[in-house]
């Protein structure tokens, strides 16, 4: 028998607001150990929660990013467990009325379909301390940082829509893409600022049947999201082959020996109403505002760059990807740069390279300004290519302008028609024999004469006038 | 300083009080309210040593009266009934005005009706939480007891009004206590529920009576209204009051302050010894109530929060055909400073919880509904902030006492 996989994601992401859900102190959960509490979030007697204006707005705008339906009245519960990384005993979170139902994001699917995937609800809650576990001599010792504790979160539940680990990938992508581009969070795994929880279960192809799920945990990175998924999908499918019962349980992605491993059974404590935070009700004006300061979505950005701009549809959905990135290809484009050249040195240089430094642009010193004026200098031939992208990297650690770099490095293109001649000339009498291989028929001698020819003027020679001058000699 | 009535007395008043509202009335409090650096422990060996880090919105709207805070008396475990308490005591005697007691099921009013005293407690939302360490949350507000009504409506009036860090208040001005009852009309119409009668014993029914006969005396038209089950006000509180006290006692573990027990184990081990070792007996079956249905009967918790809504709905039917309702505060046979048991401790706080479960003001007036053979306090509830004509009334019926 074939089996599928039914996959539902429960994604936690950390609101960047300046401040905790319910009081004042700085949401700053890096901070020097326990830097950032007060009575509120310490849980001490007799302090009261007050909810964070801030977080609920960025809440909000993050659910209406993922097409949710905001709820006209929500209200927070307490999730009673005991753990001392929650000293008061209960979790405040959404449980019987979440502030959004209903939403959904688009994939591309495996077979290169468009794919929808339903959300089934997002609510907000509190962040709990983060322990730490160390030995005071021999003795094993627990500390408890209240940084975390109180951190504003929310809880992006999907529907079991995905089947595959390929439809997780592309899922975190597009919701991490979505919530970015509302500025309401970071979305790092590798920073804890989204965690992946997935549910999994198997049944026959063609069954619409919902079985035993087994939740995963401790993914921290995309790739290991899906990878756990891979696993979990092989190990199910092989105890349901030998008749073993598949039970209700949470297990842990161990990221070394690349394996889930039983963890727990799966718990699940009750969800009272709390009395003390007062319950969200939602007016259709403020939601207007709300809806305001949602900015213009990565998919009807691709649309406009598409027609307006005339990119290719990968073009389009590379510059869009990244609201930064989107609105630094459109200053520098309004600056009257020529689109296509725009678009193709930031897919092909810039994004590479702060891929290759970890950076976002806006962690760079690079500007609009000094970026046009490198493709300036390269569109009118003051420098080639090749010093361009030796520029463009200097750009992004220090704050020179193009101009002073080029100087400085004697990166201006030669285009002395003399100078250049001369160095062929070397260049054709030290290979005669690949002189007289391209004379009888092999183009491709070209090619290795322009890399010698280029070398020797040490990258900055004008590459047309070259090939012309070759061609000439050489014909 | 302590004695057998006070936790903590305050002995240097390094500063002399403001001039205020309330300069001159000397205050005491309970070791739930937070006073900057006294001693803070709610009855509890669960806050054993813990010390108040910052004043409670009370305590500073007091001490900016000009108010004297003269200690803070001794209360039942977390607040949960009058078990032990003393701040009655304390409040009769001629060092102290007035006595800030939480009123979670009724104890500022049979405190008060006990010991011949006025005691209110205000609407829910009118007076700050911040700082007042609570048990149940939803039901509980700062009650407010003295020998002389003028002074507990003076203390009321500089302490409610919104304060921006309680969320649960309303962000709505409260109207001037003192102007306002100058112009009002003194409410006329009181109604009395048949089923409340049929719950007293045949003495208790005649104490009881006697205030009303009284009331008609002096004019009060009288209406008889019917509450039907009106015994589940009890239960409705019981059900959610345990489950609130549960979740909010959730936080004394012994780990920051107050009791730890030792233990070579684990965590989980440490917890559940110092729980057990920390709280009594009535008070850990309480909380052990709520946990239960929590854990394992949620749905009687839902029925009890739907049910306390039919509850809120016909009461305010009721208070649309009377100007306020009149109960006893207190029954006779129950004495509420000896029950041991949930059971005993409900039966004792019967009139009493129907106000915290609707979050209505209500007052005790000692001296009224009573006779040679005790005095089960005339205990008037109001619709929901109505608590400047709750109060009118209340010196009103004050001085027809005085005058007897």
């Amino acid at each position: 028998m074939r089996y599928e996989a039914v996959i539902g994601l429960e994604i936690h992401v950390q609101l960047n607001t300046i401040t905790k859900l319910f009081c004042d102190c700085p949401n700053s959960p890096g901070d020097e150990p326990n830097k950032n509490t007060c009575p509120t979030c310490l849980w001490l007697p007799g302090a009261l929660p007050r909810l964070s204006a801030d977080a609920l707005e960025k809440a909000t705008l993050a659910c209406l990013a993922l097409n949710c339906t905001i709820q006209p009245e929500s209200a927070f519960d307490q999730k009673v467990y005991y753990y001392p990384d929650l000293p008061k005993g209960y979790q405040l979170s959404q449980h019987h009325k979440p502030l959004a139902r209903n939403g959904w994001i688009d994939i591309i699917g495996e077979d290169g379909e468009l794919k929808r995937l339903r959300i089934h609800h997002v609510h907000m809650e509190e962040d709990v301390a983060r322990l730490v576990h160390e030995t005071e001599g021999k003795t094993p010792i627990s500390l408890v940082d209240f940084n975390r504790a109180g951190a504003p979160l929310i809880e992006i539940v999907s529907e079991p829509d995905l089947r595959s680990p390929h439809d997780a990938i592309e899922y975190v992508k597009a919701l991490r893409t979505q919530l970015r581009y509302t500025g309401s969070a970071e979305c790092s795994m590798e920073q804890g600022t989204l965690r992946v929880d997935a549910n999994i279960s198997m049944r026959p192809v063609g069954s619409d049947a919902f079985n035993t799920k087994v939740e995963v945990k401790n993914m921290n990175s995309i790739r290991n999201v899906a990878e756990a998924i891979a696993y979990e999908i092989k190990r199910q499918t092989e105890s349901i082959e030998k008749g073993e019962p598949i039970v209700l349980h949470t297990r842990l992605w161990d990221p070394d020996k690349r394996v889930t491993l039983p963890m727990r059974e799966k718990f699940s404590g009750p969800c009272v109403p709390d009395p003390s935070v007062p319950r969200i009700v939602v007016t259709p004006d403020w939601l207007d505002k709300i809806q305001m300061r949602l900015p213009e979505m990565p998919m009807q950005k691709a649309n406009r760059f598409l027609k307006d701009y005339g990119l290719t549809p990968e073009e389009a959905a590379g510059m869009s990807q990244e609201r930064d990135m989107s609105e630094f290809f459109e200053e520098v484009v309004r600056k009257g740069l020529p689109v296509r050249r725009v678009a193709s040195w930031i897919v092909t240089h810039l994004m590479p390279a702060l891929r290759d430094r970890n950076q976002t642009i806006r962690e760079t010193t690079i500007t609009t300004n000094r970026f046009a004026e490198l493709l300036t200098m390269l569109e009118s031939g003051v420098i080639n290519a090749h010093a361009a992208k030796e520029v463009l990297l200097q750009l992004l650690s220090d704050d020179q302008s193009p101009e002073e770099i080029v100087e400085k490095g004697s990166l201006r293109q030669v285009s002395d028609t003399a100078e250049l001649e001369g160095l062929i000339d070397k260049i054709l009498a030290d290979h005669p024999s690949d002189v007289e291989e391209y004379r009888q028929g092999n183009a491709k001698i070209m090619g290795f004469f322009m890399g010698l020819a280029m070398k020797a003027s040490q990258g900055k020679a004008n590459p047309k006038l070259l090939k012309e001058i070759l061609t000439k000699r050489l014909g | 300083m302590t004695c057998h009535i006070y936790t903590h007395k305050e002995t240097s008043h390094i500063s002399s009080p403001r001039e205020g509202p309330l300069t001159g009335l000397k205050i005491v409090v309970q070791p739930n309210m937070s006073v900057t650096g006294w001693p803070t422990n709610a009855g509890s060996r669960a806050l054993n040593g813990y010390v108040a880090l910052e004043d409670a919105t009370v305590v500073k709207r007091l001490r900016s009266g000009g108010a004297t805070l003269v200690g803070s008396a001794r209360m039942s475990e977390l607040g949960f009934g009058l078990g032990g308490d003393t701040l009655a005591e304390a409040c009769s005697g001629d060092e102290v005005t007035v006595g800030l007691i939480t009123d979670t099921m009724g104890e500022a009013r049979i405190a008060s009706a006990v010991s011949g005293m006025f005691g209110y407690k205000p609407s829910f939302g009118i007076i700050s939480r911040l700082g007042m360490i609570g048990l149940i949350p939803s039901m509980e507000s700062c009650g407010i007891v003295g020998k002389h009504l003028e002074n507990v409506i003076a203390v009321a009036e500089v302490i409610a009004g919104f304060d921006e860090n309680d969320f649960s208040m309303a962000d709505e001005p409260l109207p001037d206590l003192g102007e306002s009852m100058k112009s009002l009309r003194i409410p006329s119409t009181v109604g009395v529920i048949e089923e409340c009668h049929r719950m007293l014993n045949e003495s208790e029914k005649n104490v009881f009576k006697a205030g009303i006969t009284k009331l008609k005396d002096k004019g009060f038209k009288i209406k008889e209204l019917s509450f039907e089950n009106f015994e589940l006000f009890r239960a409705v509180h019981n059900v959610i009051g345990s489950v609130e006290a549960s979740s909010s006692s959730g936080k004394y573990d012994g780990v920051r302050y107050g009791h730890r027990a030792a233990s070579d184990k684990n965590w989980n081990d440490m917890y559940l010894k110092t729980r057990g070792e920390s709280f009594g007996t009535l008070i850990k079956s309480y909380l052990f109530q709520g946990a239960y249905f929590q854990f394992e009967n949620y749905p009687s918790f839902e029925d009890a929060c739907r049910i306390r809504g039919g509850l809120v709905r016909k009461m305010s039917r009721l208070l649309e055909t009377v100007d306020v309702i009149a109960l006893p505060t207190r029954r006779l046979m129950f004495d509420a400073t000896n029950a041991t048991t949930i059971a005993e401790t409900y039966e004792a706080f019967s009139f009493t919880v129907p106000a915290n479960v609707t979050g209505q003001p209500s007052l005790s007036i000692p001296r009224f509904a009573s006779d040679s053979t005790g005095d089960v306090g005339l205990q008037i509830l109001g619709e929901h902030k109505s608590d400047v004509r709750l109060l009118a009334l209340g010196m009103e019926l004050s001085s027809i006492v005085k005058g007897v």
